[in-house]
């Protein structure tokens, strides 16, 4: 009986899921697929690279891209020593910009851009659910105008709504403290949260629920223990694409953060102002390759997910 | 064609479910019947779920709160009858079992805050005469819509730069278009180490819009620049990418447009791998030409998809200001008229002069979206 | 030369064998259902044949040629899917000549054939529209018009009519086995309904676990079933099967006990050959059952529990010895009270005799 079991192909063996209508392909598709991704990637590469050289190796001509010469096939000119340095002095070295001392303060930022944006993801998560769940369950009159209007706020031009945001916070007095920036950043997440959500719940089966009301559950116990439960996978695909556009976004945090509440962008935007030889690149090479790590991370890790929500939840899987 | 695709028509059951259920309820147990709702309150009778009247009281008193009071009076005025308006709504649905409303009221009045309000806000300042550092405000009526659209000065200034926005929108977006339509047919199939190579190509999308300006200008840079080492190896010369308009907008576009391509791909792989299997399968049974079978089988799977991808990214391309700000600070002929707006309203201080341009900036933006989602109305209805 | 012939087919995907070692041959102008309950492995073999999967070992070969490797559009074959395929951007009338392109032909002589096999099929009213706009039934016989559309060598079809209502299913059968009597091309039909196979297979190949467990007419599988299995999967009412001790047995006469009680049975002479004091396994069907009056040495005593009138005929569900369950179907005209003892003599055509290996004992 052995011999007719054949082999298993080796990516199912590394526990590969198929995906369903695609054919498959060799390694030689893999050789051609590797070849594009790396000129892709290349840039982020150069970036990664940049964060383990030191300044002089940074502003090398010609560029040095290799760490290590290969036991001497390439010329000492195009290799680096590489040095953690840069990642050490992150979070500890004052560096200048344009003549004067800064303290860098990137624990801070770093801590800003965690806390704004996972406290407005959150929030946006619970309120947007909820509406979800509303949008979903108890249709409105004109329900698909609403949801329309919804998703155009998502895509007006910035500077339409940030001038009057601006003003409005100075009004009230939060202009720069992280209420105010949390706040705009909620409603910035709202729009797709609930289309997301609303399509998670669209696919619910509506026998169960209507099964539980018979049983005679409350509208809010359907909701916690029916329904909640059964979109967990798509309550965490919302929160990891509401991460990854708050994590980096910066118009916004440009324009209403202070010194304070700095989110990673700004302040790297500012550490760069200078420009040519006397920015640091290796430390922002350094910084950027640790603000990626996160997000790479969750990105790899949930990379079905990330398909409904460039989609706004519009295409399953 | 967003709209009627994405929105879904399952929920429409389930008000008959509950009614039959509340039936069930009288039939078979004896229970008491559920309350039912009392009517709408009189319109003049100070009721606390009286919305019509509330919303009323609210727009005269805040008529009248704008006028007289100082502008941080008159704000909380305003906001507090919002809020007395909102509670009189959340009153409402509740004596009437209208959860629908009451689960949507938050975030309703989330993006009325932070969205509609302030939006309308510029529009009312679009008709005053304000600059945020002077406390001087003026009503002049279209007075800056007519200066953004003929005043010799500030005129062809605007027009110049919503053409380089044209420019950018152009190129950007069919870069984007045209690489990720390609990665994506690299992509769809399955192949090893795939998800690997996926997450190498999807990594540009998730850095931050700063680390790609700021690195972008150290590859650009004329000395050490590796983009620049590479140009000045090929053609023997000094040759610096960001000193002419060509050579700055096509840094920018080319910055972009590697940024933004893999969510292009994103979209278009979602729509290659939901074409069914047996497609293909009946297709190669009938030996139909891998072309032929592209263009009458993939192609109308993704072709809403491109439509999707194509619009988003025309607005996005639209609203194109932070790499422009990080790479050239609009210098080289790149002033977009997103960051021109920002420029005006934020540096100069001239906010209402911004509002009007911005509402402008939005009226073509509502404009090109109307006509897209027309002509995808029209394909749709063809096809 | 339109035939299919397999020889020593197997598929197996990892460790799990969805095919193994299936013999067939189809010859031209020949029906065979692959018959089997789902998950037997006879879409699998379908795909291979269709090469739309890749046989693990044995040969595929049609119209005489060794196809193993040839993919799917190099064998030419024509296939109507489970779920039709149907082209859904293409209207009905571009979706039959689908096929015709490879064929380089005018346009004229393609639109041509498009109107012959669309008259056969009653398609002309809806060729201007989408798939989307036709019903399940329509879309059935657009599935049917683009495989007869060109001269294939063979037809393959995966359970054609499982998306049919019940009547749309008996149209559509012989429409079908009316369409296909006229082509004379060997034909493979997948089902898993038993009626399908039956009534539209010149032989059916009864499949378990990816093996072919016996072909045969549609007459021989119920006649003459091979085994234990098939004998229990073709027919309804289903066979009843029960497990019996072999005494003695010659010239066609077997006694047995069955729960305790004796039995004499009339049987094939082939029973002889068993060693005496065997277990065996007796089946009988329930129209091979016959109520008599009074107790005889041949006969089984009965008590009814459940009484089901299927119209023309009647089932009753019987407790016999042992508490086995019998079914038995018995004229409309003949009443029978829950409770009532009934004596059953078997059929000796109906009845048959399986070994303790589950194989039917036959001269």
């Amino acid at each position: 009986m052995a011999d007719i079991i054949t082999k298993t192909p080796i990516w199912e063996k590394l526990g590969f899921r198929k995906a369903s209508g695609v054919s498959e392909a060799g390694w030689g598709h893999t050789a051609l697929a590797a070849i594009v991704s790396l000129i892709y990637f290349f840039p982020v590469l150069v970036i990664i690279i940049t964060s383990f050289k030191l300044q002089t190796d940074a502003l090398a001509v010609p560029a040095k891209l290799f760490p290590t010469s290969l036991f001497g096939l390439l010329p000492e000119s195009m290799t680096f020593k590489p040095t953690l340095e840069n990642f050490t002095s992150v979070f500890s070295r004052a560096f200048t910009n344009g003549g004067a001392v800064e303290n860098t303060g990137f624990d801070r930022f770093f801590f800003n851009s965690l806390f704004i944006a996972g406290t407005s993801v959150l929030l946006a998560l619970v309120i947007g659910t909820l509406a979800a769940f509303g949008f979903s369950r108890y249709p409105l009159k004109g329900n698909d105008t609403y949801l329309f209007i919804i998703l155009t706020t998502r895509m007006l031009p910035a500077v339409v709504v940030i001038i009057p945001v601006m003003l409005m916070l100075r009004v009230v007095g939060l202009s720069g403290s992280y209420l105010g920036i949390i706040l705009l950043y909620t409603a910035f997440n709202l729009p797709f949260t609930i289309w997301m959500m609303k399509s998670f719940f669209d696919e619910l089966s509506p026998d169960v629920e209507d099964a539980a009301r018979i049983d005679g559950s409350s509208d809010r116990r359907v909701f916690f223990k029916i329904c909640l439960p059964q979109v967990l996978a798509g309550l965490a695909a919302t929160f990891v694409f509401g991460i990854i556009l708050t994590w980096n976004e910066f118009l916004f945090a440009l324009l209403l953060s202070s010194v304070d509440t700095r989110t990673v962008p700004v302040a790297m935007s500012q550490a760069v102002s200078g420009g040519g030889i006397g920015v640091l690149w290796g430390l922002l090479a350094a910084i950027e390759t640790l603000f990626l790590i996160p997000v790479f991370l969750v990105t790899f890790f949930m990379q079905n997910q990330l398909l409904r929500g460039v989609t706004f939840g519009t295409v399953k899987r | 064609m967003c709209r009627s695709a994405c929105v879904g028509l399952r929920a429409k059951g389930n008000n008959a479910t509950a009614d039959f259920l509340g039936m069930l309820h009288m039939t078979t147990t004896a229970l008491p019947p559920p309350p039912t709702a009392p009517d709408a309150p009189a319109f003049l009778t100070p009721a606390l779920d009286n919305w019509r009247g509330a919303i009323a009281a609210a727009l005269v008193l805040s008529v009248i709160a704008i006028a007289a009071l100082p502008a941080a009076a008159a704000f909380w005025t305003v906001g507090a009858l919002v809020a007395l308006v909102a509670a009189t709504f959340v009153v409402n649905a509740f004596r009437r079992h209208y959860y629908g409303g009451l689960l949507v009221a938050p975030a309703i009045a989330m993006l009325f805050v932070m969205n509609i309000f302030p939006l309308l806000w510029s529009l009312g300042l679009s008709f005053f005469a304000y600059q945020s550092n002077r406390q001087t405000m003026k009503f002049v009526g279209l007075h800056n819509y007519i200066q953004a659209l003929t005043s010799d000065i500030k005129a062809p200034e605007n027009w110049a730069n919503l053409q380089t926005t044209a420019v950018f929108v152009v190129c950007t977006v069919a870069a984007q278009m045209l690489v990720g339509f390609l990665l994506a047919l690299l992509f769809a199939k399955q192949f090893p180490l795939r998800r690997y190579l996926l997450i190498l190509v999807l990594t540009p999308m998730m850095l931050s819009v700063v680390a790609v300006g700021v690195f972008y200008t150290y590859y650009y840079d004329p000395t050490f620049g590796l983009v620049s080492q590479v140009v000045n190896r090929m053609c023997g010369c000094q040759y610096v990418l960001m000193s002419n308009r060509a050579g700055a907008i096509g840094g920018i576009v080319f910055a972009d447009a590697w940024m933004w391509s893999p969510f292009v791909m994103l979209l278009v792989l979602a729509g290659l791998v939901s074409v069914p299997k047996y497609l293909y399968e009946a297709a190669s049974i009938d030996r139909v030409s891998s072309w032929r079978s592209f263009w009458t089988i993939t192609f109308p799977y993704i072709r809403g998809l491109l439509m999707l991808a194509l619009l988003f990214r025309t607005i996005e391309a639209f609203k194109l200001a932070d790499l422009v700000i990080l790479l050239t600070k609009g210098g080289n002929g790149t002033m977009t008229i997103s960051y021109h707006v920002l420029r005006i309203a934020q540096e100069q201080n001239k906010t209402s002069e911004g509002a009007a341009l911005s509402y402008l900036l939005l009226f073509v933006v509502i404009v090109l979206t109307n006509l897209y989602l027309y002509v995808a109305n029209r394909r749709s209805q063809e096809a | 030369m339109s035939t299919i012939e397999l020889r020593k087919l197997t598929k197996a995907f990892g460790s799990f064998v969805a095919v193994r070692d299936a013999d067939l041959s189809v010859s031209a102008g020949e029906v065979v259902c692959l018959l089997g309950p789902s998950g037997c492995g006879k879409t699998t073999m379908l795909r291979m044949i269709a090469g739309l999967e890749r046989a693990t070992a044995g040969d595929v070969i049609i119209g005489g040629k060794r196809m193993n490797e040839l993919p799917a559009d190099q064998r030419n074959i024509a296939m109507v899917f489970q779920f039709y395929a149907l082209y859904p951007a293409l209207t009905v009338g571009q979706n039959i000549a689908m096929p015709l392109h490879y064929e380089k032909l005018s346009p004229a002589d393609s639109s041509a054939r498009v109107k012959r096999v669309a008259d056969i099929l009653h398609l002309t009213t809806v060729l201007d529209r989408l798939p989307g706009q036709i019903s399940e039934g329509e879309k059935q016989r657009v599935a049917v018009a683009r495989a007869i559309v060109r001269d294939p060598n063979c037809f393959l079809f995966d359970e054609p009519l499982s998306r049919l209502d019940v009547e749309l299913r008996h149209t559509m059968r012989s429409q079908i086995k009316e369409v296909l009597q006229g082509l004379s091309k060997a034909t493979v039909i997948v089902t898993h309904d038993q009626l399908e196979a039956l009534t539209m297979a010149d032989r059916i190949a009864i499949m378990r676990d990816g093996s072919i467990e016996q072909v045969s007419t549609p007459h021989g599988v119920f006649a003459r079933p091979a085994n234990v299995f098939v004998a229990s999967f073709i027919g309804t009412p289903q066979m009843n099967l029960f497990e019996a001790d072999l005494k003695a047995s010659a010239g066609g006469t077997a006694d047995v006990t069955f729960g305790g009680a004796p039995l004499r049975l009339q049987t094939d002479p082939a029973v002889g050959r068993l060693a005496p004091a065997s277990k065996v396994t007796i089946g009988v069907r329930p129209r091979g059952l016959t109520p008599v009056s009074l107790a005889a040495p041949d006969t089984i005593t009965t008590a009814a529990e459940l009484i089901e009138p299927m119209g023309a005929e009647t089932l009753i569900h019987v407790r016999g010895p042992n508490k086995s369950d019998l079914r038995v179907v018995v004229p409309r005209e003949k009443r029978v009270a829950i409770g009532e003892a009934l004596h059953l003599r078997c059929d000796p055509r109906q009845t048959h005799v399986f070994d303790a290996q589950g194989q039917a004992v036959r001269t």
